[in-house]
């Protein structure tokens, strides 16, 4: 084996790990937006859905109840989103304990084909609808026809260019996030934060649905299908050469690589989705995520498809052989210590930004420094604690908080200070 | 000769055949191990094998009116396509390629050509049918941006 000519450096490895996961964070926040601001700018601030949805459900926010009223709608809202999730989940875990693994690969694959087909469609005819963009019924359909199938294909059908893959979870993301930002905002803000307190409890709770999902796959050794985004690893600057073997090397499960690589492989988020992540040196296992669900659509109907989605990377030794193509996968992206970020963070961030955004865009510049922080706060306890963590948590209180001292407290002071022609 | 499937095709050295080295991951190896992967993700994407039947499962799927389809299988198997020297080594796969490469620019010419004169051409070219095709109206008449 060759000498690596220039030896790379934690700081490069984990810099370069933390950034292609921190990117596709900022576009879907950016998309969100960016769609935010195009679409809402007619309507009122505290517009809301007109029709019952799972999440207002309990409570119809309308803009003339007193606050009190607001707040204990937001509440009740939020239980009851929070309750369904929980029962959600743990009706995966019996479907999953139960080794009905292609049901819900079929079921997620339905779900992304509502997001992408439904809402994408939706939202392109709000698109067009505001810029009279002269398209006629034939090419859109044609268009979005293309755009749904090869999306079902790249997230769970087929092996795709890993760009197209991640460019698909990252627009899925975007439209649920889009769709939640529809929502009453007293809601909003209620559901994130119970979405948050959640996570932290179906994570690090014993009886926590996503941590009996992810020790049930890991016990078995199984694979769950899920949308879960994943960075590219890092490949070593050494060369394919070098590459090739190492991974010849951890198929046959010799511990011997340099401190880089199990440091990169150690720093794998968690979310809404979970994340196991242990180093190379002790056990070949790698990566799991689970993704909780979430709502979908208007109608009852449409509502029923959460999607919940777990997506388990094993690599353990014995599998490495038999399953070729499997290990190759597991080794290729998981065990090489590449970043999973499940796609329920990307909405949660993404929606807290988008309510941002429908205020100001300074909320929006300080929701966004507050999701981040927690995101490299996230990533930090993970490379201490090595053990499946909550990616929501850090961020949406952060986020939140730093929306409320905005809007209540930099708003007023900054205002005030151009108006006067002091700065700014 | 070991059986991982992904082996890099360095063994063909021998047989006096050097391919360029290919996929991102390559862009920066030393020059004196030339591997050559057949997907633009290089060693994390397809083995050549797979290649083969991805490319023909894209092909055959791209003929349901999905020239998107098409699209991605080129971009995906961008080192094959682009390499003229792969005709030896990858016959068929090349093949299948440049069939989703033709379908593709054949499909996308029809159906601009198609967008344009109904963008461009307006009220004037299709008198009042252009009101009825046109997108926003047809949303507005079947109530389909009401769902969200």
């Amino acid at each position: 084996m060759e000498q690596n000519p220039r030896p790379r450096t934690v700081l490069e490895t984990c810099g370069e790990e933390i950034i292609r996961i921190v990117t596709p964070v900022s576009i879907c926040m950016l998309l969100v937006v960016i769609l935010v601001s195009v679409l809402n700018r007619g309507s009122s601030l505290d517009d809301g859905l007109s029709f019952a949805t799972m999440a207002t459900m309990a409570y119809s926010e309308s803009s003339s109840d007193s606050i009190w009223d607001k707040l204990k709608g937001a509440l009740l809202n939020s239980l009851v989103f929070v309750a369904v999730v929980t029962v959600a989940t743990f009706l995966m875990v019996l479907l999953f304990y139960f080794k009905c693994t292609k049901f819900l690969k079929y079921y997620m694959g339905f779900s992304s084909l509502l997001v992408l087909g439904f809402m994408g469609g939706e939202i392109a005819i709000f698109l067009i609808k505001a810029s009279s963009f002269p398209v006629d019924c034939f090419t859109f359909a044609v268009a979005l026809y293309n755009f749904t199938v090869v999306g079902v294909m790249a997230v769970f059908l087929s092996r795709m260019a890993i760009f197209v893959t991640q460019a698909y979870l990252v627009v899925i993301g975007v439209l649920v996030a889009y769709w939640f930002t529809l929502l009453p905002e007293w809601t909003t803000w209620g559901l994130l934060v119970a979405m948050s307190l959640y996570d932290l409890a179906a994570v690090l709770l014993p009886g926590g649905p996503l941590r009996l999902l992810v020790e049930l796959a890991m016990d078995r050794d199984e694979d769950i299908p899920a949308l879960v985004y994943e960075a590219r690893p890092v490949i070593s600057d050494a060369g394919l050469g070098d590459g090739v073997v190492r991974r010849r090397v951890w198929r046959e499960g010799r511990g011997d690589f340099d401190e880089d690589q199990r440091l990169r492989s150690d720093l794998v988020p968690g979310s809404s989705l979970r994340t196991y992540i242990y180093g190379e040196s002790e056990s070949e296992r790698n990566i799991v995520d689970a993704e909780d669900g979430r709502a979908l659509g208007g109608d009852s109907e449409l509502a029923a498809p959460l999607m919940q989605h777990i997506n388990i990377r094993m690599n353990s030794l014995e599998n490495a052989v038999s399953s070729e193509n499997l290990a190759l996968e597991g080794i290729g992206l998981g065990s090489s210590g590449a970043i999973k970020l499940g796609l329920g963070d990307f909405i949660f961030y993404s929606v807290l930004v988008g309510r941002a955004a429908m205020y100001d865009f300074m909320t929006v510049y300080a929701c966004y420094l507050a999701v981040i922080a927690g995101l490299g706060i996230t990533l930090l306890l993970l490379a201490f604690y090595r053990k499946a963590l909550p990616a929501l948590p850090f961020s949406v209180l952060l986020g939140v908080l730093f929306y409320l001292l905005t809007r209540l407290l930099l708003e007023s002071f900054v205002v005030q200070c151009s108006i006067n022609l002091l700065m700014f | 000769m070991d059986d991982d499937s992904r082996v890099p095709l360095s063994n063909l050295h021998a047989a006096g055949n050097l391919l360029p080295t290919t996929g991102e991951a390559s862009s920066s190896t030393s020059r004196s191990v030339r591997t050559e992967w057949p997907t633009i993700d290089g060693p994390l994407g397809l083995s050549h094998e797979e290649s083969l039947t991805y490319a023909r499962r894209f092909f055959k799927l791209g003929f349901l009116c999905l020239p998107f389809l098409w699209a991605v299988s080129c971009f995906y198997f961008w080192p094959v396509l682009r390499n003229p020297r792969s005709q030896q080594s990858h016959p068929r796969l090349r093949r299948y390629l440049v069939g989703s490469a033709i379908g593709f620019f054949l499909f996308t010419t029809i159906l601009s050509s198609w967008a344009l004169t109904f963008a461009i051409g307006g009220e004037r070219l299709f008198g009042h049918v252009w009101g009825e095709l046109v997108m926003y109206n047809v949303a507005e008449k079947y109530g389909l941006a009401g769902w969200i």
